[in-house]
């Protein structure tokens, strides 16, 4: 069969795939965009960032209903019909899968439903519901992300050991469910079970939950999840699994004694892995490193000449945010535009209660560097807007150069946190100084208000906490 | 009492007054600087000696002064009496409207030399890039600027567009001022160009706008050109034997994928030439007044491409063997042809070589290339009758050009290094071309 000749063909329609398949149409390219799933829109919107975003809204309401009591409005209890709530989630991904698809035809951009498989460095084999297809192309994107890590020892092909992608298809509600691993993707998952009703255990081997962000933004966070889960181990091991009749039996390790517990589902969320096999890259000069993620310099280019890579199966932080990017930077680079992904700001957001956003560089890392930084913080007991809506479990911080006052991070928890690092992302890009936010007018009231308000305590004189620090002339 | 200039150092009794950084009715402070000196070294500021209200100033900029000669006069003949007064209106922040310029003065920018370009360096405590837009950074980027080197003007060292002009026409003045040499630069200002001429009142006419290429070409040859005394050395030298050898080893070199060509002989015996004579493997410093001496040999070779004259760079060719520099200039050549030569691949030469003998035309004249110092122009050989040891031969003689920048190269040196050169090529030895 006579092989489809195309400019470009993205492999991989997740955020970083078709936000590269499309902007290469917008520039003129001709565009194959090859996908396995039915759905467009990859992990994140399948399996990911949207439906645990739906749930968490949905759950929300829950929460928010049992804390209304003490305000003098109170509820009865809510009724969950898991089937319904997972209907409506499916409709909603439905919804945007179906507006992808339309973006992709207005484009002209062809979408090829099967699995790519590199024959050669210019030839991508698909594997279509009619047969195979082969494509000719110029220049391929590999955007074909990653999924969740699962240990062989975890693994027992018991459908209560979940990862991400069965625990946001909700099944049931499990009366004891163990979260292994309590990065961001196990705190938002362990918030939603535990606000539908499961007594949620979260262990984590390192010392504290959230790893990468600094520690006083995720105090908030342990705090709700002490008093909202069962309870949250740090510095434990989980050793093993065994199907028990209708139970997991776990074993662990706690300071040095192994206990046996029994739970009703597991969600192991210890990570994600590149979706590197069965690819055929073996046919490519595609290079790939010892944890399998594939290599790219600062122009998305692979080690062969007609292939780039972006998101999450190059690695680095695993963020839809970043695919996108990236997938603007290969682009411009095989349109014959200089483009390089170099000193970009990449806002990392944990959607728990409250949630949790940072940008640019963290306190530890800072301090881990040994970088002389300044630390503006301000509580959020001392705004207006958070104290009205019951939320003054929030802080908003500055990273601050002592010598320029540029801003060199922002970091944020408490509700709204992740709508609100945008601003910190555009302060860090544009080089601004802490002055250039002080001398910003924020509407009040409103917890944007705590950005300016930082800023001001770093000169000493924000109007709602007192730093006792001297504003020097 | 008066301030005078104070001792200034080693052999440094003298100077020219450059700025004056107060004036008469200042008050100043004791070791506040009031003019800065030029000598043959630096510009050195000149501390009041003593403090005070500025009576008279006794110097002018311009003025030559040395050693113990008086600058100006201040008001008050002791010393402790002048500080007392001149530190009163300064702390009591009292209206006293006689004494307001003092501390703004030391930044008087009279001497200051060309802000934008200079050698700024940003210095990253934290290890990011300077503080400046997505936007100016993509400028920068597509322009293949480095904003360490741009100095921000807005808060926190922040770089916006007017830095990013400011450092570019600073480039520019730079390049302009550098191009004739230093100290005939005013006179030697590029030429205005000539009028337009409707050369149409004669008869059909096409215009073409000049390629990029073209427009370089043009300001290169002018700069060099007018920057460089030229000698052109001519000399012939015969390459029978030459020829000879290469015939008998072409094949053998074909079969090895390389090309065996006169120019790959000519640019051995350049580099045994340069080897012997360090100075045309030079470069004249003008403004370090400094003869930089290069130990390393890359050759530029001049190529006629569709486009214009283009001259990629032969790196390190006295560590190459002949078959080496065959394959490397013939994978040189055809890069520049089709124009995929890199940037990396023009620059760093040391001594060039233009050959147009494939073309024909016997001397010629070429032009230096700037910032070397020499230029080898080979035209087409010509067999001729030639006395060899009292008898005539048909011989083929090479005819050569060598041009030389005068100012570093005497008329003397020119002839033995073109005399090298034909003598390594009448001599070429078998064991260097043999593979």
């Amino acid at each position: 069969m006579k092989p489809i000749e195309t400019e470009i063909v993205v492999v991989g329609g997740g955020p970083g795939g078709y936000a590269a398949a499309f902007y290469a149409a917008d520039r003129g390219k001709k565009v194959i965009l090859v996908e396995q799933d039915k759905r467009l829109g990859g992990v994140c919107l399948n399996r990911g960032c949207i439906p645990s975003k739906a749930y968490l809204h949905a759950t929300k309401l829950i929460q928010e209903a049992r804390e209304s009591a003490h305000r003098g409005i109170a509820y009865g209890e809510p009724k969950i019909d898991v089937a319904k709530l997972r209907a409506w989630k499916e409709a909603s991904l439905d919804k945007l899968a179906q507006g992808i698809a339309g973006l992709a035809q207005k484009r002209s951009v062809q979408v090829m439903q099967g699995r790519g498989h590199f024959e050669d460095s210019q030839t991508l084999r698909v594997e279509t519901a009619e047969g195979q297809r082969f494509i000719r192309y110029q220049q391929a994107i590999i955007a074909v992300g990653s999924k969740p890590s699962m240990p062989a020892a975890f693994d027992l092909g018991n459908k209560r050991v979940m990862t991400s992608t069965e625990a946001l298809d909700v099944e049931d509600v499990p009366e004891d469910l163990l979260v292994v691993g309590g990065g961001y993707i196990g705190m938002e998952l362990g918030t939603v079970y535990a606000t539908l009703g499961s007594r949620v255990v979260v262990v984590e081997a390192m010392p504290a939950i959230l790893a990468g962000a600094d520690p006083d933004l995720v105090r908030p966070v342990q705090r709700f999840a002490e008093k909202n889960f069962k309870e949250v181990r740090l510095g434990v091991k989980v050793l093993k699994m065994a199907t028990s009749g209708k139970k997991i039996q776990v074993t662990m390790e706690i300071e040095g004694k192994k206990i046996d517990e029994y739970y009703d589902r597991v969600l192991v969320s210890i990570g994600r892995t590149p979706n590197c096999k069965d690819l055929g890259l073996k046919n490519t000069k595609v290079a790939v490193d010892e944890k399998g993620f594939i290599r790219v310099d600062s122009q998305q280019r692979t080690a062969d000449p007609n292939i780039f890579a972006i998101g999450d199966v190059v690695g680095g932080m695993m963020l839809a945010h970043k695919a996108a990017k990236e997938a603007r930077v290969a682009v411009d680079v095989i349109a014959g535009d200089h483009h390089e992904f170099k000193d970009v700001v990449i806002p990392a957001v944990v959607f728990t209660e409250p949630e949790v956003a940072w940008c640019g560089m963290t306190e530890a890392e800072a301090r881990q560097k040994g970088i002389d930084v300044k630390i503006s913080r301000f509580p959020w007991g001392a705004s207006g807007r958070a104290l009205s809506s019951d939320r003054t479990d929030g802080l908003t911080k500055l990273i601050v150069d002592p010598e320029t006052e540029r801003i060199l991070g922002v970091g944020i928890v408490g509700h709204g946190a992740g709508e609100l690092i945008s601003e910190g992302v555009l302060a860090i890009e544009m080089g601004a100084t802490v002055r250039d936010l002080a001398e910003a007018v924020h509407p009040h009231p409103t917890l944007s208000e705590t950005l300016m308000e930082c800023a001001e305590a770093f000169y000493g004189y924000a109007t709602h906490t007192y730093t006792g620090r001297k504003t020097e002339a | 009492m008066d301030i005078r200039i104070p001792r200034l150092g080693e052999g440094a009794d003298s100077g020219t007054i450059v700025s004056i950084l107060v004036k008469e009715g200042d008050v100043v402070r004791k070791d506040q600087t009031v003019v800065e000196l030029e000598n043959e070294k630096a510009v050195a500021p000149i501390p009041a000696s003593d403090g005070g209200k500025v009576i008279k100033l006794l110097v002018k900029v311009g003025d030559k002064v040395s050693v113990g000669q008086a600058i100006l006069t201040l008001e008050g003949g002791a010393a402790s009496p002048a500080a007392s007064q001149q530190s009163a209106p300064a702390r009591a922040a009292s209206p006293v409207p006689s004494a307001p310029a003092a501390p703004s003065a030391p930044s008087a920018p009279v001497s200051v030399p060309a802000p934008a370009s200079g050698d700024y360096q940003y210095e990253s405590k934290t290890g990011l890039p300077p503080p400046a837009s997505p936007t100016i950074r993509r400028m920068a980027a597509d322009l293949g600027i480095d904003l360490r080197r741009v100095r921000g003007s807005e808060h926190g060292g922040r770089i916006v567009l007017s830095d990013l002009r400011a450092y570019i026409q600073g480039l520019q003045q730079a390049a302009v001022s550098a191009a004739p040499s230093a100290p005939a630069a005013a006179k030697t200002a590029a030429p205005a160009p000539a009028e337009s001429v409707d050369f149409s009142k004669w008869g059909p006419v096409t215009k073409k706008p000049l390629s990029s290429l073209r427009q370089k070409i043009a300001q290169k040859m002018s700069e060099s050109w007018q920057a460089i005394p030229h000698v052109t050395q001519f000399d012939e030298a015969d390459i029978t034997s030459l020829l000879a050898l290469r015939k008998k080893h072409v094949a053998a070199y074909e079969k090895k994928g390389a090309k065996l060509t006169v120019t790959g002989f000519i640019l051995k015996a350049v580099v045994r030439a340069l080897q012997k004579h360090p100075s045309f493997n030079s470069s004249l410093d003008e403004a370090a007044q400094e003869l930089v001496l290069k130990q390393y040999y890359h050759l530029g070779v001049a190529v006629d491409t569709e486009s214009g004259l283009i001259v990629p760079v032969l790196k390190d060719v006295d560590k190459k063997s002949l078959l080496e520099i065959s394959k490397d200039l013939e994978t040189l050549a055809e890069k520049t042809r089709s124009r995929k030569v890199g940037i990396d691949d023009l620059k760093g030469g040391s001594f060039t070589v233009s050959n147009l003998g494939g073309i024909g035309g016997t001397f010629f004249t070429p032009i230096v290339n700037r910032p070397e110092v020499a230029i080898l122009g080979v035209g087409r050989g010509v067999v001729r009758p030639t006395a060899v040891d009292g008898k005539v031969e048909l011989r083929t003689m090479l005819p050569l050009g060598l041009s030389y920048d005068h100012r570093v190269i005497d008329g003397a040196d020119g002839a033995r290094f073109i005399r090298e050169i034909v003598t390594s090529l009448e001599s070429f030895g078998e064991d260097q071309v043999k593979i």
